[in-house]
């Protein structure tokens, strides 16, 4: 008897996060695949739902907004990811050198990160807007033309991402300096007796043993930018003509917009198609 | 032992005094007032501005209080952005959160009626007795499938505003902003006078209610957002899309021209704001463009802004159209005190009551006791152009409020993109468009 219960034991310790894992997020997973297989909006939710099968999942992939939303989803993504990325590393990497008031820098750096979403969204949102922004101010000051950066459709995703990665590269910042510090730095000094230059230090050195911090980094960002819509709600509402609706904000205009709560519920379920799948890819990566 | 026995007696002796001073105290003392009165709580979501909501409540509540002396009545309502009202009241009325009160926006009435959100306010009305005071369109307004489910408690049209010492610098006749050839003549000028001091000449709605300042053109040339039609494979007789007919075509023909005359679509829209800090000479605006300029500036606001009670027309000799918007005042389902939620309703539409608030805050009466009664005399010394505004209520259409409206709204959204972006002449935009709204209508 004593010995099932010292097997059974570890497993009396997961309840507590077993119970939060099922109440917070399988519970909510299974309830968003039911109403999706149901027709059910803000017209009919006090009423019997009834079931539709597949019908939802018919008419959201015969919805070419839909695609359109993949396709900026895409673009959106994949800006805001290599930027963030990018430009978070070598941040980083430059915080991480013997520079005097580093500290006070990656503090500075650290500020875009703890403010609200909305508000830098909001802020974004004048800087670009196309009569009375400051940037088409600075470039009629230098004679040059006014740039439709939320009008133009061509355009706008790209304003979006340069706010994205002003809103995300600090929390890059943040890990990858964490991964920095954690390396040991007589590494360094026998790569140096060695002869090894910086750069083939950083490349040789630096990111394979990083790789852990850089493939966390990336599936983190990779799904925060897949899933946010805050930027996209304030500064656009995903206009122009659809040009900066990306597949968060498509799911969200579907259920609390239009009060179509299956329609949001199916393109939820895509999303996290989406974010599993880029996991997996990353987790392979890191294995590798 | 002497020691605990004088002890014991003292003890008794304080004990005796305590509980006579306490029984005294419980004799004499009078019951408190409020322990007898019934505790309630009244609860509203209501749109942005506050302010309008601190007059019409604190008004109102004073004289429900006086109704009902047995009562403790208390009011708690939360005051949302607009953007964030429909949303927020709905969320709250999905998790059968009981609310008394909300502010509901015309067009948003269907979808939330059909949704089983409202209570059916239609005996209610009957006994109150006052549909005829208010204007047929407005008391509509607050029906669906002819069962009343608000009131519409005030109402605001949109009218052509402009500066006239921009118009005079620029040579422009105000005059001639009244024909669609005359406001398209008049945007270069403008332009070429007023952009090296970053002053736009006209102003032009790219924001999400763009279609809002499209529907007046639509309806001047006798057009209509929807028709009914037989034949809907569920409801029998249903609405179709009629906004792409010869006259929905034509007036977006005019938004085209004002394109291409470089009058440039605002995506951002700060209702009125941007005219009262003059970034623009001349913008179509609703009537709360008033309460952007200080109180202390509406005595002599016609001597620098002028008001002209019209959208452009086609030809001089052509009838005008605008828009009325506005809020409807409604009960859901889920408030608990529904009896006391509507005599708080009809109180907050008193004409004493509600009158206070529309001259403080510049909109326009929905009954006629105040739009021509001796209110009306009150207001039109204190409101700007408020003859004016009032001339333009019987050309006032609203939009439609059916809950597939946002969908259709967000349809001739699109449409008017497309031509503003230059993606596709008025014609196929407004076709492409209504094969989607009639998806959406079931068709």
């Amino acid at each position: 008897m004593s010995s099932i219960f010292v097997k059974a034991e570890p497993y009396f310790f997961l309840v507590p996060a077993l119970a939060i894992l099922l109440v917070f997020l399988i519970f909510p997973l299974f309830w968003n695949i039911y109403i999706s297989f149901h027709d059910i909006s803000l017209i009919t939710i006090l009423n019997e739902w009834e079931y539709i099968g597949w019908t939802n999942f018919i008419d959201l992939f015969n919805d070419p907004n839909f695609y359109t939303s993949l396709k900026i989803t895409l673009m959106f993504v994949g800006g805001s990811v290599a930027l963030q990325f990018g430009i978070g590393l070598l941040m980083s990497v430059l915080l991480h050198q013997q520079i005097r008031a580093s500290g006070v820098l990656r503090a500075i750096f650290i500020i875009p990160w703890t403010i609200s979403a909305v508000i830098a969204a909001f802020s974004f949102k004048f800087i670009f807007d196309d009569n009375f922004g400051i940037l088409n101010y600075i470039l009629n000051q230098l004679g040059l033309q006014s740039v439709g950066w939320l009008s133009d459709p061509n355009i706008v995703i790209w304003s979006l991402v340069i706010a994205n990665v002003w809103y995300g590269a600090p929390f890059t910042i943040l890990f990858l300096t964490a991964g920095l510090l954690s390396l040991n730095p007589t590494i360094y000094e026998a790569a140096v007796m060695d002869g090894a230059t910086k750069l083939r230090s950083f490349r040789h050195i630096t990111l394979p043993l990083l790789r852990p911090f850089i493939v966390i980094n990336l599936v983190l960002i990779t799904m925060w930018s897949v899933n946010f819509f805050d930027i996209q709600l304030v500064m656009t509402g995903g206009g122009p003509l659809f040009a900066s609706t990306t597949a968060s904000l498509y799911m969200y205009r579907q259920a609390f917009e239009f009060g179509l709560l299956s329609q949001g519920a199916v393109a939820g379920i895509i999303l996290i198609v989406i974010n599993l799948s880029v996991a997996l890819i990353y987790l392979k990566f890191l294995r590798r | 032992m002497k020691i605990s026995k004088k002890f014991t007696s003292t003890n008794s002796v304080l004990a005796i005094l305590l509980s006579l001073s306490l029984a005294l105290v419980i004799v004499i003392t009078p019951a408190p007032i409020k322990a007898q009165q019934q505790q309630v709580t009244l609860t509203a979501i209501v749109a942005e501005p506050k302010e309008r909501w601190d007059i019409l409540f604190n008004n109102a509540l004073q004289k429900l209080r006086q109704n009902h002396p047995d009562m403790d009545i208390q009011i708690d309502y939360r005051v949302l952005p607009y953007d964030a009202t429909r949303t927020q009241i709905l969320t709250a009325l999905v998790g059968r959160t009981p609310i008394d009160l909300i502010s509901v926006d015309q067009p948003w009435l269907g979808e939330f009626a059909e949704g089983g959100f409202l209570t059916d306010l239609t005996q209610y009305a009957n006994t109150w007795g006052r549909e005829s005071d208010w204007y047929p369109t407005n008391w509509d307004g607050g029906k669906y499938n002819n069962k009343v489910y608000g009131i519409w408690a005030w109402t605001d049209i949109r009218a052509m505003w402009y500066w006239k010492d921009l118009l005079n610098q620029a040579g422009v006749d105000p005059n001639s902003l009244k024909t669609w050839k005359g406001y398209i003549a008049d945007a270069k000028p403008l332009n070429d006078a007023l952009n090296k001091q970053g002053i736009q000449g006209m102003h032009l709605v790219g924001a999400d209610h763009s279609p809002d300042m499209w529907y007046p053109y639509l309806w001047m040339l006798g057009g209509e957002i929807l028709e009914q039609k037989s034949g809907h494979p569920t409801n029998g007789t249903y609405w179709f899309p009629a906004y792409n007919s010869t006259q929905g075509v034509r007036a977006l023909e005019f938004i085209k021209q004002e394109i291409d005359a470089g009058i440039k679509p605002q995506t951002n829209h700060f209702w009125g704001q941007e005219f009262a800090d003059k970034k623009f000479a001349v913008m179509l605006e609703g009537s709360w463009l008033l309460g952007t300029f200080p109180r202390e500036q509406w005595s002599n606001f016609t001597q620098s802004v002028g008001m002209l009670p019209m959208f452009p027309v086609p030809n001089e000799t052509d009838k005008t159209a605008t828009m009325m918007g506005g809020w409807i005042l409604s009960i859901p389902e889920t408030s608990t005190n529904k009896d006391l939620s509507w005599e708080l309703l009809t109180i907050m539409l008193e004409p004493d009551v509600l009158s206070p608030m529309l001259q403080r805050e510049g909109y326009l009466p929905t009954q006629k006791p105040i739009g021509e009664g001796p209110y009306a005399a009150q207001l039109n010394t204190t409101i700007p152009y408020y003859k004016e505004m009032i001339s333009m209520i019987p050309i006032g259409h609203s939009r439609p409020n059916i809950p597939e409206y946002p969908q259709i709204a967000e349809n001739i959204k699109q449409a008017i993109d497309e031509v503003y972006l230059g993606v596709k002449e008025p014609k196929q935009a407004l076709d492409d468009a209504a094969v989607n709204s009639a998806k959406v209508l079931g068709w």
